[in-house]
């Protein structure tokens, strides 16, 4: 935990300001680091991690004795210093070879964690790939593939997956520039399959697209792969405290209009609206009013005010005539 | 885009994208989640089956936004209105806490006082009668209307309990300086009680 500064100057309250729980937040940094042992293959992967992710990216290059999933203090320490909630750590052991961890923090404490083993067969660099790259900073566009993404229970492949789209989301736009959709990450399992021991690895890779005219109004998509190309095995888990998550999803109370419920509008644009009654009285219901059926003919006795009544409708009339 | 008509000589090249499951997007991401099996036939070639699902997937993302979105053109480039962000993700930190109400602001909820809006914080009101702009206070205010009537219907009950030694002229002059009296007192009246509780209501 860091020390609570309180500011005294216009500069350090800004940055104060800056850092402070926001209803829309600001969008998160990624923090790179690396373990005391980090094979070559997993900075390379970093990198090229950490250019896909400029400008909301920060690299430490310095040896870092922390094991995330012993004791992620230091990981802490690190988001709370940057400000970064999200954390690649890079390491390498002869029992973890080529692990990336990746960190979610909420609050600065760690929120979920997974450790990804890297293939070094298959990990290419982005630098490998000799063609013409997409300029820094542009939003990627995002594809799940595959079957594990969409379990409904939460297991290491949504934690993937939501990790993933938090880390390509970037800097939240509600307009983006047509020319700007240059490439997509695409993030891939296969099935698993009955009598195999280990989980079906994750296949990332990244494409350039290219369009062509299809002669009809969308265009004809095409790819190309730009780089990195990384395929990595499950590891260890960590996943994030049901009440943890719970309050980090909460949202801040839009201004707008929720929509009211049992009010809609069918095609012709005429408002529907559906009203819940309450129970209907049917003792109350007013039926055809008819001598017979009178309340007070119940009782026998009170026959002589009915009449009376009858008489009294009638008296004036008379009276106008006497009259 | 092109256009249709000149093209359509040359084979189509065929942009719809089938699938026994449909995708799902989220568009205010560019997230496309494509839920059919990944098919991958062998070890050799799974570059190329990574690739096609890849480029069928972004076909079909570039496909729903250029569908979907409003579109418009700029000097800048053509824009793409995005919708908000389906995906629940986690924020980095906690809610700030709503901002406590001010003394003001409970007195004020409590006794229902709305802050003004811009029409009534206007000096000048239209006039329904003359079709004029007045203003509400001052010279020719709309507070002294009636006062310089040369003649005005007697009220009886007002007549009756007429105070000994006034009279019916200056009535409405009378009565507006008595309100901005009342008012006064009031004011003082509400100052003294905010001194004896020490600023608290």
């Amino acid at each position: 935990m860091l020390r609570q500064i309180k500011p005294r100057n216009a500069r350090s309250k800004r940055a104060q300001d800056k850092k402070a729980p926001k209803s829309t937040e600001n969008p998160k940094t990624a923090l790179f680091l690396r373990g005391t042992t980090c094979s070559q293959i997993v900075q390379d992967a970093l990198t090229d991690l950490y250019q896909l992710r400029i400008p909301l990216a920060k690299k430490f290059t310095k040896k870092n004795a922390i094991h995330p999933f012993e004791d992620a203090a230091s990981l802490e320490f690190f988001s709370e210093k940057n400000d970064a909630s999200i954390l690649v750590f890079g390491s390498s052991s002869k029992k973890r070879p080529h692990a990336i961890t990746l960190v979610r923090t909420f609050a600065y404490k760690v929120l979920d964690m997974i450790e990804l083993y890297l293939d070094p067969e298959s990990f290419r660099k982005l630098s490998q790939f000799k063609n013409k790259k997409c300029a820094v900073g542009l939003k990627p566009m995002l594809l799940f593939a595959g079957t594990p993404f969409e379990n409904p229970v939460g297991d290491e492949y949504t934690i993937v997956k939501s990790f993933f789209t938090d880390f390509f989301k970037g800097e939240p736009a509600d307009k983006v520039d047509v020319e700007g959709l240059q490439y997509i990450v695409s993030i891939s399992a296969r099935d698993s399959v009955d009598g195999e021991e280990s989980k079906p690895s994750v296949h990332l890779r990244v494409y350039l697209i290219r369009t062509k005219r299809s002669g009809q109004k969308l265009p004809r998509v095409e790819v190309e792969e730009m780089g990195p190309r990384m395929d990595f095995r499950m590891g260890r888990v960590k996943e994030a405290d049901e009440d943890t998550m719970k309050e980090a999803l909460k949202r801040a109370k839009t201004s707008q209009e929720r929509p009211k419920k049992n009010i809609s509008t069918d095609i012709v644009g005429d408002k529907i609206g559906r009203i819940h009654l309450g129970k209907q009285d049917l003792k109350e219901l007013q039926t055809r009013k008819m001598k017979g059926l009178k309340r007070s003919r119940d009782v026998a006795d009170e026959e002589d005010e009915d009449e009376e009544d009858v008489v009294s409708d009638e008296e004036p009339g008379k009276k106008l005539r006497k009259a | 885009m092109a256009d249709p008509a000149p093209d359509s000589k040359i084979s189509k090249l065929p942009v719809q994208v089938t699938k026994p499951t449909p995708y799902t997007f989220d568009l205010g991401l560019l997230l496309a989640s494509d839920p059919n099996p990944l098919i991958l036939s062998s070890t050799t070639n799974l570059e190329t089956d990574l690739a096609s699902t890849a480029r069928d997937g972004a076909q079909a993302l570039l496909n729903q936004l250029l569908s979907t979105c409003p579109i418009t053109s700029t000097p800048s480039g053509v824009l793409l209105s995005l919708p908000s962000i389906q995906t629940k993700l986690p924020r980095e930190k906690p809610l700030p806490p709503q901002k406590e109400m001010t003394t003001w602001e409970k007195f004020a909820a409590k006794k229902g006082i709305k802050s003004k809006t811009k029409e009534e914080r206007k000096k000048m009101v239209y006039d329904e009668a003359t079709g004029e702009w007045v203003p509400k206070w001052g010279y020719k205010g709309k507070n002294k209307e009636g006062e310089g009537d040369w003649i005005v219907e007697v009220d009886e009950r007002k007549e009756r309990e007429r105070k000994e030694g006034t009279e019916r002229q200056g009535d409405g002059r009378r009565e507006r300086k008595e309100r901005v009296r009342r008012n006064e007192r009031l004011q003082r009246a509400n100052e003294r009680k905010g001194r004896k509780n020490g600023g608290k209501f």
